[in-house]
């Protein structure tokens, strides 16, 4: 029993080196596909650069230090504004799945509220607290908040009576029911609102720098449209999408951490 | 006599449900000595499961009341260990952890609730088990570690309903050969619902037929088999008289 797991291990550990593989090639062809593309064409770099220009620009972002400088002004808009919009979030949501009134009297501004773009909110956030950080994470708390409040109270309402049952007889408290069974309990649903809450809260924050700022990448990507930098936008979208994956990433191994239980 | 640990006294109740109000126990009323196994039957949809809610202090009664060593169970209490039909584990939680849980919401120190956890899972068999996750567990197991839990609180009371239902005939017999070790073992005083008529006599000292809803006990039997009762005391003609009575009991009720 014991070798066949271990050649299931092995068996797996191979399809994912594969895996990456196949990543990286896809990877590196569709890079000599672009260059292709870009000297077939003969588009000037402003319309369309090829990734070695691309790459070079990177590098000069790199050295001078600004490339960091607004990755992390983003990202820290981005992780204040997911903490923020979580925490309100979860707390509204664990309200609403206790309180049939509340919800019936907040959900449908809530659902409301939905329909309202978050591009069109975030001039109005900007006017309100001003160009600085606060209005990128109020627009990145926003954007993430309705699908972290729905898992939440989703995520509370799958606990069944049977296990609330079996903790009052145990005499449990109020927080004892709290910790060790809707937090667990309502764990996967949460984590899964996260996973989009993490990606969404990337879009708050470009869209809250598009509005008005004099950093992060968003604001890289303004200033690149606008002087025809074209090089700079290829690669400030390249990080975006980074920053993205590294923090959706950072949700699965929390998922994997966490929600153990499931893959025995 | 000794005052009796378990007093359920003229037990009524009704479920409420969008203005319609389903009576589901009449009067019920019965007493248990410290130490005594009883089995409650009764057709199906009689109220059973209601019954044991009520003595655990789940439900509240319309009348009557249920007091364990004199104390009310009018909310829920520790002092009562309660093996629901399912096992309804934590899925997050290891075996070990599930059995654990609740020593950790009593505050239990550490060290005690380890040393605990083990007898318990060793005495249900399971002790190779303690860092599995209930999903890897068979149903039988799985609600021998509901037993662990049930029991690992000491409590004074112990409620079965239906706990081995849902298994398998070979797997039921074996898990009441179990529980009758372990009763032996621990003599807890225990109320349990069965469906089934020669599992009620096997296990218990005293059998309490239930009538159709609103229910109240129609009928008791006493059984005097002699103790330990191993598989062979199925074969006695005591024990197929006794069965018998218990079943005349049932079908007279309906
Ligand atoms: N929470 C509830 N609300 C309304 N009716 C219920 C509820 N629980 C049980 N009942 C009804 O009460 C009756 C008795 O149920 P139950 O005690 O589970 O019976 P038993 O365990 O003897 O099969 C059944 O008719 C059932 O449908
Ligand atoms: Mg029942």
């Amino acid at each position: 029993m014991n070798g066949s797991k271990s050649e299931y291990e092995q068996e797996r550990a191979r399809r994912g080196a594969m895996h990456w593989g196949w990543i990286l090639f896809s990877f590196v062809a569709s890079l000599i596909a672009w260059q292709g593309v870009v000297w077939l064409g003969g588009y000037p770099p402003f319309i369309l650069p090829g990734p070695l220009l691309v790459l070079e620009r990177l590098a000069e972002l790199v050295a001078d230090g600004s490339l960091w400088f607004h990755t992390w002004v983003t990202l820290r808009e981005v992780l204040a504004g997911l903490g923020l919009g979580t925490l309100v979030a979860t707390i509204l949501g664990y309200g609403l799945a206790h309180s049939s009134v509340a919800e019936r009297l907040l959900s449908p501004y809530i659902v409301a509220s939905q329909s309202v773009p978050i591009v069109a909110i975030a001039p109005l956030l900007v006017i309100w607290f001003g160009a600085g950080m606060l209005s990128k994470v109020l627009v990145c708390a926003l954007i993430v908040f309705f699908p972290i409040l729905v898992n939440t109270v989703v995520g509370v309402r799958s606990v069944g009576r049977e296990l609330r049952d079996l903790m009052q007889v145990l005499e449990a408290n109020r927080w004892q029911m709290l910790w060790l069974l809707e937090v667990p309990a309502a764990l996967p649903v949460l984590l899964g609102g996260l996973k989009v809450g993490a990606t969404l809260a990337v879009i708050g924050a470009v869209v809250g720098e598009f509005v008005a700022s004099d950093r992060g990448l968003g604001y890289l990507l303004k200033q690149g449209q606008q002087l025809y930098d074209t090089s700079l936008v290829f690669v400030g979208i390249a990080v975006l999408v980074v920053l993205a994956q590294t923090i959706y990433g950072t949700v699965v191994l929390l998922e994997r951490l966490f929600l153990r239980w499931r893959e025995a | 006599m000794t005052e009796p640990l378990l007093v359920v006294e003229k037990l009524a109740m009704a479920y409420r449900q969008s203005r319609r109000r389903l009576p589901v126990l009449a009067e019920v009323a019965f007493q248990a000595a410290e130490g005594e196994f009883l089995c409650l039957v009764g057709p199906s949809g009689c109220g059973k499961t209601t019954l044991l809610r009520l003595i655990a202090g789940l439900e509240r009664p319309e009348a009557g009341g249920v007091y364990l060593a004199g104390v009310p169970m009018d909310r829920p209490r520790r002092r009562v260990g309660f093996l629901f039909q399912e096992p309804r584990l934590m899925a997050w939680r290891t075996v070990a952890a599930n059995v654990a849980l609740p020593l950790e919401i009593s505050g239990t120190p550490r060290v005690e609730v380890a040393r605990r956890v083990q007898s318990l899972l060793d005495w249900v068999g399971l002790a190779g088990f303690a860092a599995a996750y209930p999903a890897q567990l068979s149903g039988g197991m799985a609600q021998r570690v509901a037993l662990a839990r049930a029991l690992v609180y000491d409590p004074q009371l112990l409620l079965l309903d239906e706990p081995f239902g849902a298994l398998d005939a070979l797997t039921r017999e074996r898990m009441a050969q179990e529980l009758l070790r372990i009763w032996q073992a621990r003599r807890k005083t225990v109320v349990m619902v069965t469906h089934s008529v020669p599992e009620a006599v096997l296990l218990a000292d005293r059998v309490l037929v239930l009538g159709p809803r609103p229910a109240s006990v129609v009928a008791e039997v006493n059984v005097g088999l002699p103790r330990p009762r191993g598989e062979a005391v199925l074969e006695t003609p005591a024990f197929a008289a006794l069965a018998r009575r218990v079943r005349q009991a049932l079908d007279d009720a309906v």
